[in-house]
């Protein structure tokens, strides 16, 4: 029960989200995108172990860019039709425009919640496999991926070491940060380079094994659709369908 | 005999190089062989090796002359991956052949790609992993494994395709000398269970014993191979001291003195802590204790994560010291001033490093696996390197598992286990006590044994 969004079939969760997206974006009002991040969120309780405190994290700057779109429509709203609900200073906030600004930060933060529901229940390296099993994916992409997240521990190391090299022969850590970035392409050219001579390593272990990126017969990991992906599905579809509607009788 | 591998009259060049790799070829291999390839960097070996298991030309374009036969077929005639399974390869990179996370979805993608049912799978996993020992292996991270074990791993992964050939691309050059050692013995039993036919390309067979039956030359190799011993150069003054010197995690409390002019080494087991010890002596890691003088040179494996600026005469004076140009000139370098320090050969960015350390005053060089995957010639360029700028007074403290090298070069030897120095050992003190030797992963070089037999 509490694993049933983590035991989901990868491929099955990615297009449950996009289709809910998708859906979503159809709807301008505050309470459909309200509904389905709160939705989301019990969802994510009733059916997830994740990391809450990682989750906060993550929603940090979609909380600052909702409210961002929050603010930026109530000020410079075009549409300022309808009776005033409120009143800051020399201020006067319609109906419409308070909508408008509900509508779409509550959007920004229901997109939110699904892609970080999607990322923080879901291992890559299944959602590859899953991608080549059930989506078609070809071998040839799907592997150059695994292979690259591989590598990512290994580029992290390279960079540390580049870094520590520069600030020895005393390349003083800038404080600009557009100057800082500048900096960075020292340290990307050397990793770049090794880079390419360890893909193309790779790439020769990999056809030295028999890879030719033709699809395969036979997986020894099978990724599943299950009973869970089922179940998981209609309480999706429920959630969307009553956000939905709920306009509606709302109104 | 059956043969298995046949060149005939073969020519190899790249398509945008007008220079033959190698020329008019001719060799053969039977079954159940183990044959090496020598032959100095650049020589082509690898394009030999890649062009058996069909890996080139097709990735890279090469224009090839005369035939190649494979198993009593022309190389040309083979489906792409239809030969893999048959010639197997196991790769230098300890950790550029992996592309999954454990070994078991590392063995696993090896029988994908060749079809194999998937009842079948399980089985042959438990079977490969038997037949070479790795069993408690089977769910490990291959990241996190040591260098021996991921070539082990790599060597499974070959032999789990039930390859008739074992092709390998100098396997033990990562390695520690006693994991090399262990390695090459275990390689040797594997050879006599399952009667595999070896070729290998190696430039120090030295350290394979007996274990080839004959050796293909692509290039006789040029007389300045051979390392000799070089005098002792310490001048009596102290030029670096370390005391107490210890960080919070791993390196335990250290301390010890060089002498102006010495060449020492450092030697361990592989993960017992050598580069963090350089690391923390240069101040990358935050650590307790003192270090006296406190800037000290240092020189990474890739030298070239040192470079900062545009060409090799303002790296030297990157660091606002003088004399940038008696440094070019005495370390050999006036030739390519202008040059990009990324263009220059790996022996020369490797003198740009020195140079830039001398430059910015740094009289101590704390050299980091310089040896590793250099042959014959470059190594003998870097002992004279070493032994010219040591005799002017630089200090060098150089991590190594070449024994040969650090016979040649070294006065003094560090020896580290498990981040606990053991102690400060004078050269020869060490080579000949093999108890200390085996408990720090370590051999008697050739070149030692050598010379005990001419005194006896």
């Amino acid at each position: 029960m509490k694993s049933a969004l983590h035991n989901m079939n990868p491929s099955v969760k990615f297009v449950l989200v996009t289709i809910c997206m998708f859906t979503l974006a159809f709807f301008f009002n505050p309470w459909t995108p309200l509904f389905v991040w709160m939705g989301v969120i019990m969802m994510q309780l009733l059916f997830s172990r994740i990391d809450w405190k990682m989750w906060m994290l993550f929603m940090i700057p979609f909380v600052i860019m909702a409210f961002g779109y929050f603010w930026t429509t109530l000020v410079f709203a075009e549409d300022k039709s309808g009776p005033v609900v409120l009143s800051v200073w020399s201020m006067h906030i319609t109906e419409v425009q308070l909508n408008h600004a509900l509508s779409l930060s509550f959007r920004v933060l229901a997109f939110s919640g699904l892609s970080l529901l999607f990322a923080l229940t879901t291992n890559p390296v299944s959602f590859i496999l899953s991608l080549m099993q059930q989506m078609r994916l070809s071998p040839k992409i799907a592997y150059s991926i695994l292979v690259g997240y591989q590598f990512l521990p290994v580029l992290k190391d390279e960079f540390v070491q580049i870094q520590q090299a520069h600030r020895l022969r005393g390349a003083v850590q800038e404080k600009n940060v557009f100057r800082r970035l500048l900096n960075m392409r020292k340290i990307l050219l050397p990793m770049l380079a090794g880079a390419v001579r360890k893909a193309e390593r790779a790439a020769f272990a990999m056809e030295a094994r028999g890879f030719t990126g033709e699809k395969r017969k036979s997986f020894y990991t099978i990724i599943h659709v299950g009973k869970v992906d089922g179940y998981m599905v209609s309480l999706f579809m429920l959630l969307i369908v009553l956000s939905c509607t709920s306009v509606l009788y709302i109104n | 005999m059956l043969e298995v591998i046949r060149f005939d009259h073969v020519s190899f060049r790249y398509p945008d190089e007008e220079k033959w790799i190698f020329e008019d070829l001719s060799f053969s291999v039977e079954h159940g062989e183990r044959v090496v390839i020598t032959g100095p960097s650049g020589c082509g070996k690898s394009t030999l090796l890649y062009l058996c298991n069909r890996l080139y030309p097709g990735n890279c374009d090469g224009i090839v002359k005369g035939t190649i036969t494979l198993f009593d077929k022309e190389s040309e005639a083979y489906e792409p991956g239809e030969v893999n399974h048959k010639i197997a390869t196991v790769f230098q990179d300890p950790d550029a052949q992996f592309c999954m996370l454990t070994v078991e979805e590392e063995l696993a993608f090896t029988l994908e790609n060749l079809n194999v049912n998937r009842k079948e799978m399980d089985e042959r996993i438990r079977d490969v992993l038997e037949l070479t020992g790795l069993t408690d292996f089977r769910q490990s991270i291959i990241q996190q494994l040591s260098g021996g074990e991921k070539q082990r791993i790599a060597t499974a992964c070959a032999l789990i395709m039930e390859p008739e050939v074992l092709l390998l691309d100098e396997p033990i050059s990562h390695l520690d000398p006693y994991t090399a050692k262990q390695f090459i013995s275990w390689l040797d039993e594997l050879q006599k269970k399952r009667s595999l036919t070896i070729v290998a390309i190696e430039h120090r067979v030295d350290l394979w014993d007996s274990f080839f039956d004959r050796s293909i030359s692509l290039e006789s190799m040029p007389g300045a191979g051979l390392l000799l011993k070089r005098e002792i150069s310490k001048q009596g003054k102290q030029a670096l001291q370390v005391c107490k010197v210890r960080t919070d995690s791993f390196l335990q409390e250290t301390s010890f003195t060089l002498e102006k002019g010495e060449v020492a080494v450092l030697a361990g087991p592989n993960g017992s802590g050598k580069s963090t010890l350089l690391k923390t002596l240069c101040g990358l890691i935050p650590s307790k204790g003192t270090v006296k003088p406190s800037q000290l040179g240092y020189v990474p494996q890739s030298p070239e994560f040192l470079f900062i600026t545009k060409s090799v005469k303002d790296e030297l004076s990157f660091g606002g010291g003088n004399g940038a140009d008696i440094l070019l000139e005495r370390l050999h370098l006036s030739a390519v001033t202008e040059a990009h320090p990324f263009a220059v050969s790996h022996g020369q960015k490797r003198r740009v490093a020195i140079a830039s350390m001398l430059c910015d005053g740094r009289e101590i060089i704390l050299m980091d696996e310089p040896t590793s995957g250099q042959d014959a010639a470059s190594l003998s360029e870097l002992a004279g390197l070493i032994d010219e700028r040591a005799r002017e007074g630089t200090t060098f403290l150089i991590v190594t598992h070449d024994m040969e090298f650090a016979y040649a070069v070294a006065d003094t030897l560090l020896l580290i286990k498990k981040g606990y120095l053991t102690g400060k050992f004078s050269a020869d003190s060490v080579w000949e006590d093999e108890q200390l030797l085996t408990a720090h992963h370590l051999l008697q070089p050739k070149g030692w044994m050598a010379r005990e037999v001419c005194f006896a």
